[in-house]
């Protein structure tokens, strides 16, 4: 199967999502967020139709569109802390809006199907050096970040005190979100990029490691799902983000069964 | 110097928390803030870390460095996975510390230096406590706040903990500023009690304080 182009590009861009996904979805599980990542999912759909729209690079637009997005979130939630769950509804009602009002005018004569569910057949090279360039802006600003993030996340008024400078990290933090959300979204889809955030976390959890060792143990548990799920659905030729969650669901169902029978088989 | 000024404080629409307080901490004091729990202790220390903004009023903070060992364990998720080590390490590398020897110093210190490899959430309230003063020593703090460090750990541990701050106090010459319900060690150990009442505070010496709340909790029962 690796003879031919599009799954060569599809497999490039699954590694380089199997990592920056559970290390982005780490401090998102741990700060409780994980409902942004929800929100900025289905606000990058509207960033796809208007680079679709614009003939732009759909993920390097979505990434644009989410990036915005995140900031508007973020400085709201600082406006209007006690309506922040209020704030994520209306994103998400303005960002789903603007999708479906473009794609159902008839305007964009493009298959957005594949952004919705993933696809291992649509992407392309130029996709790939997307996502490597997102990517690679990722992973340096988490190095760069790591310990005022780990700090903000374990223990916000501590960090604070500390010195951290908790509004910049937060907005840097919402940008990290967007480019995650739109280098995961032509494989995954939009529908199902905050499982593919949140589950290898939830399962990397389960063994009750430190932070450092669940980060590792998440990116693994990604990385697992994501090579299941692509092999699976070409195999089966179904949408590799619908096949993607279920595997990230059995591997963590698979993990915590094996956590309750390990104490079992000790007595 | 630590100086606040007819400082008021209520959130957005509330009634006020705290009203006109005033209060001047010199180097080498060691001060316990004390009073009935909602009289607005709390609510004084997270202005002073500069955790809320008051709404009018001064806070003037000339100390070097400022640590804050928060109230209790329960208030952080006890399922966060994160070790002892990781917590130092990253503290450190938030401090700019460059010598990475501090974190065994700091620990061994606080004699657990053995449970760098534990799980923070794995801990006991006693040893959660000692690491996180660990924590808040490594930047060789000029002012130390504590809100109650007493919560949440065993007799053992109190009695190890409020004699170790004493010695820091007077012997490292580091100030404290302590928001303390247990009066035995708070009596013991300060130069000066503040009093809060009502979102109001004074200060008087351990002796005026122990007359006050004597003649306090003696007036509540007669009118029971």
């Amino acid at each position: 199967m690796f003879e031919y182009a599009f799954m060569q590009n599809a497999f490039i861009v699954a590694i380089l999502i199997s990592l920056v996904c559970p290390l982005i979805g780490m401090f998102l599980v741990l700060r409780r967020y994980s409902m942004i990542g929800d929100s900025l999912a289905h606000a990058s759909l509207a960033g796809v139709a208007l680079g679709l729209l614009l003939d732009l690079n759909p993920i390097l637009s979505a990434f644009g569109l989410t990036s915005f997005f995140g900031l508007l979130i973020e400085a709201l939630r600082q406006r209007f802390r006690q309506y922040a769950e209020l704030i994520l509804v209306i994103i998400l009602s303005l960002s789903v809006g603007i999708a479906i009002t473009i794609i159902s005018s008839g305007v964009v004569h493009a298959n957005v199907e594949s952004f919705l569910f993933g696809s291992i057949l649509t992407v392309t090279r130029q996709d790939v050096w997307s996502v490597l360039f997102l990517s690679v802006v990722s992973l340096a600003m988490i190095v760069r970040l790591y310990p005022q993030l780990v700090l903000l996340t374990f223990d916000e008024d501590g960090a604070k005190i500390a010195g951290v400078r908790y509004r910049l990290i937060n907005y840097a933090f919402a940008v990290l979100v967007a480019a995650t959300i739109s280098v995961s979204i032509r494989i995954v889809g939009i529908l199902v990029i905050s499982s593919l955030i949140a589950l290898p976390v939830a399962t990397a959890l389960q063994l009750q490691k430190g932070f450092r060792r669940t980060m590792e143990l998440s990116v693994l548990f990604s990385f697992l799902d994501l090579m299941g799920g692509l092999f699976l659905s070409y195999w089966i030729d179904a949408a590799p983000g619908g096949v993607t969650a279920l595997v990230s669901v059995a591997v963590l169902l698979a993990v915590i069964a094996g956590r309750s029978l390990v104490p079992a088989r000790r007595s | 110097m630590l100086s606040l000024q007819h400082v008021s404080f209520r959130y957005e629409n509330g009634p006020y928390l705290l009203q006109d307080v005033s209060m001047d901490v010199a180097r080498g004091n060691y001060i316990s803030i004390v009073g009935e729990n909602g009289s607005g202790k709390s609510t004084l220390v997270r202005l002073i870390l500069g955790l809320l903004q008051p709404n009018s009023g001064t806070i003037t903070n000339t100390f070097r460095h400022c640590a804050y060992v928060p109230q209790r364990f329960d208030t952080l998720n006890r399922q966060f996975p994160i070790t002892v080590q990781e917590v130092m390490n990253c503290q450190r590398r938030v401090l700019g510390l460059k010598d990475r020897d501090v974190i065994r110093r700091s620990l061994e210190q606080m004699d657990v230096y053995d449970l760098r490899d534990q799980l923070m959430g794995s801990l006991s309230g006693g040893q959660c406590q000692k690491v996180l003063i660990a924590r808040a020593l490594m930047g060789e703090p000029d002012l130390l706040i504590f809100d109650e460090p007493s919560t949440g750990i065993d007799v053992k541990s109190q009695l190890e903990l409020y004699p170790f701050m004493r010695s820091l106090n007077q012997e490292q010459g580091v100030t404290i500023l302590t928001v303390e319900h247990n009066l035995k060690f708070a009596v013991k150990n300060s130069t000066k009690m503040f009093h809060v009442v009502n979102g109001h505070g004074h200060f008087c010496s351990p002796e005026e304080y122990i007359q006050e709340y004597l003649s306090e909790n003696m007036g509540r029962d007669s009118h029971v």
